[in-house]
């Protein structure tokens, strides 16, 4: 599986791309709050906001096509929770609510979809972790994030195996049945690989305590 | 279930990330106390693997949707509620890090949702149900049985979130809930469904993985019987709060679900969507309707607050296992 | 080799080993075999036969060392220390252990990290780690990589890099399980030209016969958790009756006389 698919721009070498990772991660996080924390009726301000978060999405060479996708597949989903308060009263009021978390929803998605992709996962981790994040919780995600191409990977090979053996489309529950044995092959795999890996970080030592390099 | 930013108020994300933080920093401490070495490759290998299994979609009836595994009472019942809490938490971390699911200052909201709510209390009714389903199918069975309870729970406690946030003080959200509890028992069956026969995988090939606390508790019965009935009340309370509305006069409630389920096909995954068919609300034209809605919605919080305290008691009568069993031997 | 010195010596001791896994199976039986310093040893025997579990006996993963199982511990002798819970971790400093899968092996997100990991655990100061990282990287020849993401690298440099993660923790034998498997030629004559260079004692467990009878100056034939045979490679691998009893067959460089 290749390593970015998932967040497919985040190794570019923009601007973007070189600001401080932990700079990046707290702007992000002021522009959802300036967006949370500004009423609807300052609208102006959330339109700069978009402006800008447009702006640095072209700076990093986040492709139009690529956001246009990501908010096809967000926006029926903070639509429905928007829409959610009119519809409860007859939709005859709360429009105003509806518009302001669809404003909110919209502005603060954008900026954590620049985030994600102008900055790789393992950068992401160490900002987290210099801004607090413990210890054991940083080296279980980078483990994890470590071993989620490697458990993708043997699923990928189950399901070749499994189509290449399947000649006939069969029922509604029977495919559930048949992916759900999918994921429960992959966890006893999973979890012997954990076991096997838990021994090797033994054999070198390894007694709990996290040391690194830092 | 991802929430997204914006939708709660600061306030409220502010206090679910504490809340958050401190159940996952308490399940840390647990999980340190048991298998200290352990705890890195083994919850971290589960967050790769529920994360891997989120990806596989699961056909429903209406084709362009597709449900996926959650995989909190899941990542439970193999490692225990601890480890169970801590996986969601990754992966929930690791799917806004990666790609923007979910919304930052909601993290924490998400973490509190679907890894305590979730997770904890999804194995508060497991532990519960297992005391009185012997075997390889009362596992099953009983974890089945937390899967639809815990994506309710996780529901529930969306809507008092979202009730606190403000809008709940001018605006009727009824309606709102009802609809949540209604759809996310539909959500719940299919979580039930693939946690079952994925378990169901698991108990017949490596009967070994299942979690088996090794409390001294278990050595009485006393404390295990008053466990059993927190359980069986939050049991009926759920099934009281979420199948009432069925059973009620108002039948046409499932009729209603499913004609929307239907016009959703072309949206999303999340409920609330549902709100935008053209079914008329008859809001105001019928007061008991509106009622048999408020019960829902009481139920559904007052059933969510029996599973936390179910989860906590269950917390504080769970002694620290001395070690895990032998679950599974390097190759 | 100084046989009179060392045979007091061994840095591998291991003396009626049994073992049953959890499920009751048989997996080893009276195990007993010494290793000198600087000895590569060979382990061969079909698939199930219990090399890998012996393998994992010898610096402390099993018998289930963290569940306290004791019984077994001392048939173990590395450097005349008991594999028993007290001395886990002199144990396991002295034996280094090469898995078979890479991905079992390295966990750490960049190729430093994770050679680092092993030298980090045994307390050593961050000058020290990273003149061991380097000294190893180089060793294996994979010195440009080491900035490197661990997701980047070919199944051959995976395998390398984990051999390098072992080798820095300085260790006195060397357990490598199925060390060539999935390898081409090129990395596989790699590889074994790496062991040859290393002075510590191996024990290399494989179903290559032919790395065996290039590397090892002796070989242990494990079959149905029993010893079946102690020995120089080219001679038990000439007997035809004894290889094909235990699931093996005679490499065909001796076959063809070409040793």
């Amino acid at each position: 599986m290749p390593r970015d698919f998932l967040d497919p721009f985040s190794r570019g070498s923009t601007i973007c791309h070189r600001l401080p990772d932990r700079l990046k991660l707290i702007m992000v996080l002021a522009v959802i709050v300036a967006a949370m924390l500004v009423p609807a009726a300052y609208w102006p301000v959330h339109g700069c906001l978009a402006a800008a978060l447009f702006l640095a999405m072209s700076i990093a060479g986040i492709p139009l096509r690529y956001l246009l996708v990501r908010l096809l597949f967000f926006l029926p989903m903070i639509l429905g929770l928007a829409i959610a308060v009119p519809a409860s009263n007859g939709f005859a009021r709360g429009w105003d609510v509806a518009l302001t978390v669809l404003m909110r929803g919209t502005l603060s998605f954008m900026g954590v979809l620049w985030l994600v992709n102008t900055t790789p996962f393992d950068r992401l981790l160490v900002a987290m972790r210099r801004l607090g994040l413990p210890q054991t919780l940083a080296a279980i995600l980078s483990f994890m994030y470590r071993y989620i191409f490697v458990v993708f990977d043997e699923l990928q090979r189950m399901r070749e195996a499994r189509r290449a053996r399947s000649f006939t489309r069969r029922g509604f529950f029977a495919a559930w049945q048949s992916n759900a044995q999918l994921i429960g092959m992959l966890l006893i795999r999973s979890m012997d690989r954990a076991e096997r890996v838990h021994g090797a970080m033994c054999a070198r030592g390894f007694d709990g305590e996290i040391r690194t390099l830092e | 279930m991802h929430i997204p930013d914006g939708i709660l108020s600061p306030e409220v994300c502010g206090s679910m990330a504490l809340a958050a933080a401190g159940a996952v920093g308490y399940s840390l401490h647990q999980l340190k106390q048991t298998v200290s070495t352990k705890t890195i490759p083994l919850t971290g290998m589960m967050g790769a693997l529920v994360f891997a299994g989120q990806m596989i979609n699961f056909p429903l009836v209406v084709a362009p949707v597709s449900g996926h595994l959650l995989g909190g009472v899941l990542a439970s019942v193999i490692l225990g509620p601890w480890a169970g809490c801590l996986v969601i938490a990754l992966v929930l971390t690791v799917q806004w890090a990666l790609f923007a699911d979910g919304g930052m200052l909601a993290l924490g909201v998400n973490i509190f949702n679907m890894g305590v709510v979730g997770a904890w209390g999804g194995y508060a009714v497991y532990a519960g149900l297992r005391r009185h389903l012997q075997g390889p199918q009362g596992t099953v069975a009983a974890a089945v049985i937390a899967s639809w309870l815990s994506v309710l729970a996780a529901s529930s406690m969306f809507c008092v979130e979202f009730a606190f946030s403000g809008y709940g003080r001018t605006y009727d959200l009824t309606n709102l809930f009802a609809l949540m509890a209604t759809f996310h028992s539909l959500i719940g069956i299919g979580e039930g469904l693939i946690t079952g026969f994925v378990l169901s995988v698991v108990v017949k090939l490596r009967p070994d993985l299942i979690y088996q606390p090794q409390d001294a508790a278990t050595a009485s019965p006393a404390i295990s019987t008053s466990r059993a009935i927190t359980v069986g009340v939050v049991l009926a309370l759920a099934v009281a709060g979420f199948l009432a509305p069925f059973a009620s006069e108002y039948s046409d409630g499932l009729e209603a679900v499913a004609e929307r389920m239907s016009f959703d096909s072309l949206a999303a995954t999340d409920p609330t969507v549902l709100v935008l068919d053209d079914y008329e609300v008859p809001i105001g034209e019928n007061p008991s309707w509106l009622w048999s809605k408020l019960s829902v919605s009481i139920a559904g919080v007052g059933g969510t607050l029996a599973v936390l305290a179910a989860a906590l008691l269950l917390g504080r009568g769970l002694k620290p296992p001395a070690s895990r069993t032998g679950a599974g031997h390097a190759a | 080799m100084s046989s009179t010195v060392s045979a007091q010596n061994p840095v591998l001791r291991v003396a009626k080993l049994s073992y049953r896994y959890p499920s009751g199976q048989l997996a080893l039986k009276d195990i007993s075999f010494d290793v000198q310093p600087g000895d590569r040893v060979g382990l061969v025997g079909p698939n199930g036969a219990g090399k890998t579990t012996l393998l994992l006996h010898l610096n402390g993963l099993l018998p289930g060392a963290d569940a306290g199982v004791e019984e077994n511990a001392s048939a173990v002798e590395v450097c005349g220390l008991p594999a028993t819970q007290a001395h886990l971790r002199e144990i396991r400093k002295q034996v280094g252990f090469l898995f078979q899968d890479p991905d079992d092996q390295l966990f750490c997100p960049t190729v430093r990290e994770d050679v680092a990991f092993g030298p980090l655990n045994l307390g050593l100061s961050k000058e020290e780690v990273l003149r061991r990282v380097e000294e190893q990287l180089a060793a294996v020849g994979l010195s440009e990589i080491e900035s490197r993401n661990t997701l980047q690298l070919s199944y051959g440099e995976r395998k390398r890099v984990c051999l390098a993660g072992v080798l820095a923790c300085d260790p006195q034998v060397l357990a490598l399980d199925e060390p060539t498997s999935n390898l081409d030629p090129r990395a596989r004559r790699g590889f074994m030209n790496l062991l040859e260079q290393f002075p510590a004692a191996q024990i290399i467990a494989s179903h290559d016969l032919e790395l065996i009878l290039d590397l090892c100056s002796r070989v242990l034939v494990l079959d149905q958790g029993r010893l079946q045979a102690d020995g120089a490679p080219e001679v038990i691998f000439a007997n035809q009756r004894l290889m094909e009893l235990h699931g093996l067959e005679v490499p065909l460089s001796i076959r063809y006389g070409q040793r």
